[in-house]
């Protein structure tokens, strides 16, 4: 009696399964990273107030002008956060990220009655260049647990012109 | 009475359905298009919004054009000429709009027209360059150029815009919600891996769908699925190097952010990027293509989307845990990032491509021999063993090329080219995977008795 020849296709067929069986891990991971991150019921119910996104000098240190949401390039800016609206004891830090998620300035980590004294905070230049870059800058008041941060309390989008 | 000899498989349950299913497919890909551009015009106020819409009447010629272009090979060869004419007019007039659209209209706004046309004439040569060696990977049989193309432009036109509004909507809310860091990384880039894949994957499935003379195996899975993730890397990079032009220009260094978003997509993200994804779409499907029952048929497609979702997921979620030092040894970063990331995906891509390419030549060096001892003329004994081989039919060409000049080796690439199409279609009938009847082989049968006459004299 003959055997009947064997497929290959059958081959090519567990292979793919195989590498497929690797895919779904690959995608199980990616989804419990995004759940380390982005921990669910971890809302704490706190809020953060930024007061406003306003020019800043950088020699002197202070904020000028009106609350914008839009900026030229050359001109730096700095959110003001009112570290008061935060209960005292919570872990914060406040962060600027440039288009890139580059953190582009923050403040703390550390528990919101001593950033009291930091209310502004500014962008920096990043090294090597003039100006900021232009695009969407995301600022945030994040709640920390442990060295992770878990929650964000308030968020600001500003656009820094190409021009 | 019977008039024709019957179908290979005359019990196929997926024949009745298969067109059915290719126009399912292309009205949802008509209606995600024409809701996209609507949407853009409405809620994005801006320019490249509603360049979006404008854009919908060259989508919809390349679409005209190339159902007509299909239409001009696969129907009545007379009239292939007035055909061909008509597709080339709608396409060249919906590749002109366009660009007219994008590149003028989108990316004038930051880096103008000159600097968009220059991103494009430098990735244009890479993309051929990366399309003619996907092209040259079927070492049997190779796919037609005209639907390569229709591939390439596929990726390059219809799935940048199908994917537009969905990454939007994402994009907008992920960020207006989500703790930034690798939370938020994580989200973008299943965002990129489900939405991206699945709009380049349509294409994959609409050529399997309607071309199913054309998609083999595997192999022409993975041709076709590399070419369509080509065309969508070529206008991804043209898009980033603007961008990064216009962002980086202001302080100077906006040719070689330009340059260097050129190097990573077009140079070393050429074959280990998009086009390593989209092929295991088209693996997955080529594989299906040739399995027995629907059950299998299902879990192979649905295998080569996933791997092609966590191939590209991978490479957008982690990225930022090999960060690239400001050296020169981040030269050297750049490039084992790539290596270590996107490589073991293409390694096993090419794994699979190499065992395609060997059973493929097995069952054609199987069928040749068949073939040989029916004695029909069309394949000779002494001609199995040529033919199996792709080394030593190049070197029966250029054998004929030094005896007769370049006419003789273009002939006996034809008429190599016929023997091996018929090989396939007695490779199919065998296996039950053909629709057309038999008098179809006995026409190819004859192409090939015709075409040796003609090479002999």
């Amino acid at each position: 009696m003959r055997a009947a020849p064997y497929d290959h296709t059958q081959t090519l067929y567990r292979t793919l399964l195989v590498f497929a069986t690797v895919a779904v891990l690959v995608l199980v991971i990616g989804l419990i990273e995004f759940v380390y991150f982005e921990p669910p019921g971890k809302v704490s119910g706190a809020k953060a107030t930024i007061v406003g996104v306003y020019n800043y000098d950088p020699n002197t240190a202070v904020t000028s002008g009106s609350d914008q949401s839009e900026f030229p390039r050359t001109q730096q800016f700095a959110a003001v956060v009112d570290w008061s609206s935060v209960p005292p004891g919570l872990k914060v830090d406040a962060r600027w990220y440039d288009a890139f998620g580059d953190v582009v300035g923050r403040v703390g980590p550390t528990t919101a009655d001593q950033l009291v004294g930091h209310t502004i905070v500014p962008i920096v230049v990043p090294p090597g260049f003039h100006h900021s870059l232009p695009g969407q800058y995301l600022f945030v008041v994040e709640r920390f647990e442990g060295s992770v941060p878990v929650e964000v309390l308030a968020r600001r989008i500003v656009r820094v012109e190409r021009t | 009475m019977r008039t024709s000899p019957p179908a290979a498989n005359p019990h196929s349950r997926l024949r009745p359905n298969r067109y059915w299913i290719a126009i399912g497919v292309a009205a949802l890909v008509v209606i995600a298009l024409g809701a996209s551009s609507v949407l853009n015009y409405v809620y994005l106020d801006t320019i490249p919004g509603r360049a979006s819409l404008y854009g919908l009447l060259a989508v919809a010629l390349i679409t005209m054009g190339t159902y007509i272009l299909v239409r001009a090979f696969d129907r009545d060869p007379q009239a292939r000429r007035k055909r061909l004419i008509r597709a080339g007019v709608l396409i060249g007039l919906g590749v002109l709009l366009w660009l007219l659209v994008i590149d003028v209209f989108v990316y004038t706004q930051s880096a103008g027209p000159s600097v968009a046309l220059i991103c494009t004439a430098a990735c244009l040569p890479t993309t051929a360059i990366g399309l003619y060696v996907v092209r040259r990977m079927d070492r049997n049989e190779k796919e037609p150029w005209r639907l390569v193309l229709v591939a390439a432009a596929w990726g390059a036109i219809v799935a940048t815009s199908l994917v537009i509004w969905g990454e939007t909507i994402w994009e907008v809310s992920a960020e207006r919600s989500l703790v930034p860091g690798p939370g938020l990384d994580a989200s973008l880039a299943f965002m990129a891996g489900v939405l991206e894949e699945l709009a380049k994957g349509a294409a994959v499935v609409l050529l399997f769908l309607v071309m199913r003379d054309d998609f083999d195996d595997v192999v022409d899975g993975i041709v076709y699925g590399a070419a369509v993730g080509m065309g969508f890397n070529f206008m991804e990079s043209i898009s980033y190097m603007t961008n990064f032009y216009s962002i980086f220009s202001p302080e100077g260094f906006g040719i070689y952010a330009a340059g260097f978003q050129w190097y990573a997509r077009q140079g070393l993200g050429l074959f280990f990027g998009h086009a390593t994804y989209t092929a295991f779409i088209g693996a997955g499907i080529g594989i299906a293509r040739q399995l027995p029952s629907v059950k299998q048929k299902a879990f192979a497609i649905v295998s080569g989307f996933l791997i092609a979702i966590a191939a590209h997921f991978s490479w957008d979620a982690w990225t930022a845990f090999f960060p690239i030092q400001n050296s020169l040894f981040g030269l050297v970063e750049i490039h084992l990032r790539t290596l270590i990331m996107t490589g073991p995906f293409t390694a096993a891509l090419i794994a699979l491509l190499i065992f395609g390419i060997r059973y493929e030549g097995q069952a054609l060096r199987e069928q040749f021999r068949k073939e040989a001892e029916s004695g029909q003329g069309a394949i000779l004994p002494e001609e199995v063993a040529i033919l199996a081989s792709p080394w030593r039919r190049l070197r029966q060409r250029v054998r004929g090329f030094e005896h007769s000049g370049p006419r003789a080796y273009f002939q006996i690439a034809r008429l190599q080219s016929a023997q091996l199409d018929l090989a396939m279609e007695r490779w199919h009938r065998e296996r039950r995977e053909i629709e057309t009847p038999l008098e179809a082989e006995d026409t190819l049968r004859q192409r090939v008795i015709a075409l040796r006459h003609w090479v002999a004299s």
